[in-house]
């Protein structure tokens, strides 16, 4: 009986009706989830994100990679091409090595960052980098000169926030204050921001 | 030779028509606007907003490409019945506006001459919106038929019958408003509700909440939109009965469509809502500057924005349970809602302001 009272109540003051209106006026105040990508917004993913590899240099400008092809060995999909080369000074040892080819096949690969572990000068290292569109396959095979290129240590910089496009165009120029333009998901108490 | 003083009159007229008629066919360009960007909000989504700033340029952009686009005949059309639907569905719902009021007369400062807001007061002003209001269901009819196509055809079978249903229920409902405010002049049901809020039909309890409720659905019916779009369902008609209309044709039933839900918010807030009516009366002296005609299209606005609301909310209805709630609940109700008025009318006639004076708050 309380029941059917209930549903006629219910149903005359049309209840559902203002309790669903309800759940959609809350979304129409929520804020958008869609970003404006690429041109001008960009996500910049977690830290723990592993995308396109680089290899860095020593703060002397020196390549780190002694070319011990380590990650070579490492490599559970052999995607790794390393091709070791005495540098130009004629000396030998280890600490002298430079690679003479190192590519890496971004299609194989499968961003398990085996190498980075591998690797005992933390020469490579997988960047945050995810745009990795090519119109031809051979621009799924990156050289070492490209892997070169400048580019900030991935734990030196914060993840998960959205920033405006043209500050990503300089990825290295970028101060650590202006990556902080939106953050994406308010930090909870207990996630670290830094490692 | 005519009197300077007709010329006037008829040139006055003509200006008004064409102010609205202007009006009414830009309407849709800033509601799709705003429907979209709605629809973007409550979905988290971020609507239009490549096209100019917040995408405001959008409905432009698609009536270029409307514009430009190959109008379609199919072979098997029967063309002069499908070129003449889109004219048959927008003609008779711009027709209504002929008699709606906008605002009370205006006097244009130093030529001293009186301008009434409306195009005509007609004594038969009700009759006349109903009864332009039900052609319109021959555009769609038409262009379903006549596009020689299954799904249009079910369309158009579809919206004539649920226009047949509910146009019984929303007849019944202007009844009831000429019941209560005693006139079937829209001017006259506008200046009877006029003085506050407790004066308007939505608040001549307890038959006055009903009536509007019945009036919104079956209004909500009779402009083909969420959650009664049978026509149009997406889901098992593709589009219904304007599926194989395209480029300008096809704008032109969306217009029809824009300003079906124009017509209907209008309608409801000169029937229930006090049309240009202050909701506060004179209670706060500084509303009184506030044109009137702002507060008419803000009436229209709200109801406007509610009939997206809805629209992104609930689900559509089925056909049987159209057909039932049409022919079981409302007609029923609205018959019973209509002796329940006439009792009223005869032995309780009175608003909430008069039996607040009755035990003597005077509020304005
Ligand atoms: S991330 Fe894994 S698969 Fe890719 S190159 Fe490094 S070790 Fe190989
Ligand atoms: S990247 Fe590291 S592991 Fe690979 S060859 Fe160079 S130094 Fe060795």
């Amino acid at each position: 009986m309380v029941d059917i009272i209930k549903t006629v109540i219910t149903r005359v003051l049309f209840l559902d009706f203002i309790k669903g209106l309800l759940v959609t006026l809350k979304y129409t105040l929520s804020r958008s989830i869609t970003l404006k990508y690429p041109d001008h917004e960009t996500w910049i993913p977690y830290e723990r994100f592993r995308g396109e590899h680089k290899l860095h240099r020593n703060e002397d400008g020196r390549e780190l990679c002694v070319a011990c092809e380590l990650c070579v060995a490492a490599c559970p999909t052999d995607c790794i091409t390393v091709v070791p080369m005495e540098d130009e000074t004629g000396r030998r040892g280890i600490n002298d090595r430079v690679a003479k080819v190192w590519e890496v096949n971004l299609v194989r690969c499968l961003y398990c960052g085996y190498c980075e572990d591998a690797c005992p000068t933390t020469a490579v290292r997988l960047s945050r980098g995810f745009e990795l569109a090519c119109t031809d396959l051979d621009g799924t095979i990156r050289e070492r000169e490209a892997l070169l290129t400048e580019s900030p240590i991935p734990e030196h910089y914060e993840g998960g926030v959205v920033v405006k496009a043209k500050y990503i165009r300089k990825l290295i120029q970028i101060k650590p204050e202006l990556w902080k333009q939106k953050d994406w998901w308010p930090a909870k108490p207990g996630r670290s921001k830094k490692r | 030779m005519p009197s300077i003083d007709t010329l006037i009159v008829v040139g006055v007229m003509l200006l008004k028509v064409l102010i609205i008629g202007g009006a009414l066919f830009c309407a849709p360009l800033p509601l799709t606007w705003i429907e979209r960007k709605l629809a973007g909000r409550i979905q988290q989504r971020l609507g239009p907003h490549r096209v100019g700033p917040f995408g405001l340029l959008q409905p432009l952009a698609d009536m270029i490409k409307m514009f430009v686009k190959e109008d379609i005949v199919p072979a098997k059309a029967d063309s002069f019945l499908f070129k003449l639907a889109p004219i048959l569905a927008m003609a008779p719902i711009f027709a209504i506006f002929v008699v709606v009021p906008f605002g009370p007369d205006i006097t244009i400062p130093f030529i001293d001459y009186k301008v009434s807001l409306y195009i005509t007061d007609m004594n038969v002003g009700i009759i006349f919106v109903l009864a332009i209001s039900g052609l319109a269901v021959y555009g769609l009819i038409f262009g379903g038929w006549a596009s020689n196509s299954k799904y249009a055809m079910l369309g158009g079978m579809r919206s004539t019958a649920q226009m047949i249903s509910y146009e019984v229920a929303m007849s019944f409902a202007a009844v009831g408003v000429v019941m209560m405010s005693g006139s079937l002049s829209l001017v006259d049901i506008v200046t009877s509700q006029s003085g506050g809020f407790l004066n308007w039909n939505i608040l001549y309890l307890p038959v006055g909440p009903l009536w509007f409720v019945i009036f919104l659905i079956a209004g909500l019916a009779e402009m083909n939109r969420i959650p009664f779009d049978m026509p149009e369902d997406e889901g098992s008609l593709a589009a219904g009965y304007h599926v194989e209309y395209s480029a300008m044709r096809f704008a032109f039933l969306s217009l029809a469509e824009y300003v079906a839900m124009v017509s209907i918010a209008v309608l409801l807030v000169v029937f229930f809502l006090g049309g240009w009516d202050n909701p506060l009366g004179s209670l706060i002296p500084i509303l009184d500057y506030v044109p009137p005609v702002f507060w008419f299209m803000g009436k229209v606005g709200a109801f406007i924005y509610f009939f997206m609301w809805l629209r992104f909310t609930i689900p559509r209805y089925r056909y049987d349970q159209l057909m039932t709630i049409g022919w079981k609940i409302m007609i029923p109700l609205s018959l019973a809602n209509i002796l329940a008025t006439g009792m009223i009318k005869i032995y309780a006639d009175y608003r909430i302001t008069d039996v607040l004076e009755m035990v003597g708050l005077k509020l304005w």
